[in-house]
């Protein structure tokens, strides 16, 4: 699904990261893992196109990834190390807009689902700025199943997140790639998830 | 017909947004109008005056209650991570641009646009400049909304000034000041202003989606 080949990142003449090799099928895991300022969230931007390598490169269905972008783009899901539902906004109106922008096919019933099982399903009409860290979040993770798409990049997903929605998150995971989905994701440490690789940084 | 749907639902998005900050519209109007009163109160009740530099002086006003809102322009979406996620749902930054800018125009300029009747009344301008006014505003709006989303963009990379972001806008500003000022008090000229004010839109137009895609795209990488 996706190779990423001797990668390197140079910032202001500062080598972050280099020589990293990744190679990601359907129904697989893979942990970045580091110290705070390894280069985790820049690995993941650079998977991204967002950051320029200064070596390397990544493909994407055995395509350079800058000849296939947006094709890339229509199969990934991105959760950042922020939140990125709006804030002056209901729950129940975060969800109607990535609903809309992200063209989902999703029922209502499904999100009601997954609004009870994330336990969110209490706050649909609060503002997300009421809510606390771990509830934005987990609200963040409802885009994952709106967008329903083969890949997820996530960054520092299971930081800020208690011990059930935790084992919640692994259970996705699982889920996702029992679905021939992909998942990468970046965090400190290993929290007992299954991943068929595993990078250090 | 996918990708159409993406633009309409973005602006679904940007609707509600503006619709939850609505006060920051009507803020800025308020200090339209409030400056608009203050003029007049420092220049005294000659209504020959008001109505000779009142042209001007709504121009000069309508430029510093939109400078106001620049700071929102790109911040806020840059700030959550939203640029990246509207970039990743397949909107090229400049293109992302060119959305933004319209949606400048159209929640923060129609307000202005509309606001325009009442501020003639005020200022005791005739009805029969009305037209011009609404005309070069119309245009000329559009190309502030246009150099407002270069230097918005420009900003997300020197996050300490953000008067310097404003300056550039003013400064670029000053040749739409003068050709629409120049409509309403030479009416006979009005095609040929109107055709100048016309090609400067087309110029900002076409400069925009390069400058601002590559400013917010550098700003990400940096983020």
């Amino acid at each position: 699904m996706i190779i990423v080949k001797d990668l390197s990142v140079e910032r202001l003449d500062k080598k972050i990261f280099e020589n990293i090799n990744l190679s990601l099928a359907s129904g697989c895991i893979s942990i970045l893992k580091g110290k705070n300022g390894s280069g985790k969230t820049t690995l993941l931007k650079t998977i991204l196109n967002i950051i320029e390598p200064s070596a390397g490169s990544i493909y994407w269905k055995g395509k350079l990834i800058k000849k296939n972008l947006y094709d890339f783009y229509n199969n990934i899901t991105y959760i950042a190390d922020k939140t990125t539902s709006l804030n002056r906004l209901t729950v129940k109106d975060n969800i109607n807009i990535w609903k809309k922008i992200f063209l989902s096919n999703i029922s209502v019933s499904q999100i009601e689902k997954a609004l009870k099982t994330l336990k969110l399903q209490d706050y649909l009409n609060q503002k997300v700025s009421t809510l606390s860290l771990g509830e934005t979040k987990k609200l963040e993770f409802l885009r994952l199943i709106i967008e329903n798409k083969k890949l997820w990049i996530l960054d520092e997903p299971l930081s800020s997140l208690d011990e059930d929605s935790m084992e919640l998150m692994k259970q996705t995971f699982e889920d996702h790639c029992s679905k021939e989905g992909s998942v990468i994701f970046s965090s400190h440490h290993n929290p007992g998830i299954y991943v068929t690789e595993e990078i250090n940084l | 017909m996918k990708f159409l749907n993406k633009i309409i639902f973005f602006y679904y998005r940007e609707y509600k947004l503006n619709l939850s900050g609505f006060q920051d519209i009507l803020t800025n109007i308020i200090f339209f109008f409030v400056s608009i009163l203050i003029f007049i109160f420092s220049i005294g009740p000659d209504k020959e005056v008001i109505s000779l530099i009142g042209v001007g002086m709504i121009w000069t006003l309508l430029l510093l209650s939109s400078t106001l809102s620049l700071r929102k322009f790109y911040q806020d979406d840059y700030e959550n991570g939203n640029l990246l996620i509207i970039h990743l749902n397949g909107f090229s930054f400049g293109f992302i641009a060119i959305l933004k800018t319209f949606s400048h125009f159209l929640f923060v300029q129609v307000p202005f646009l509309l606001s325009i009747p009442i501020a003639c009344i005020l200022l005791n301008i005739a009805n029969d400049k009305l037209f011009y006014l609404f005309a070069s505003f119309s245009i000329g709006s559009l190309i502030l909304s246009c150099l407002g989303s270069i230097s918005s963009s420009m900003n997300l990379m020197n996050q300490r000034n953000f008067l310097l972001g404003s300056v550039i806008v003013m400064i670029f500003s000053v040749p739409v000041i003068i050709f629409s000022v120049g409509i309403i008090n030479m009416e006979e000229s009005f095609n040929s202003l109107i055709n100048i004010l016309f090609g400067i839109l087309l110029i900002v137009f076409a400069i925009n989606p390069w400058a601002s895609g590559l400013c917010l795209k550098l700003s990400l990488e940096n983020n």
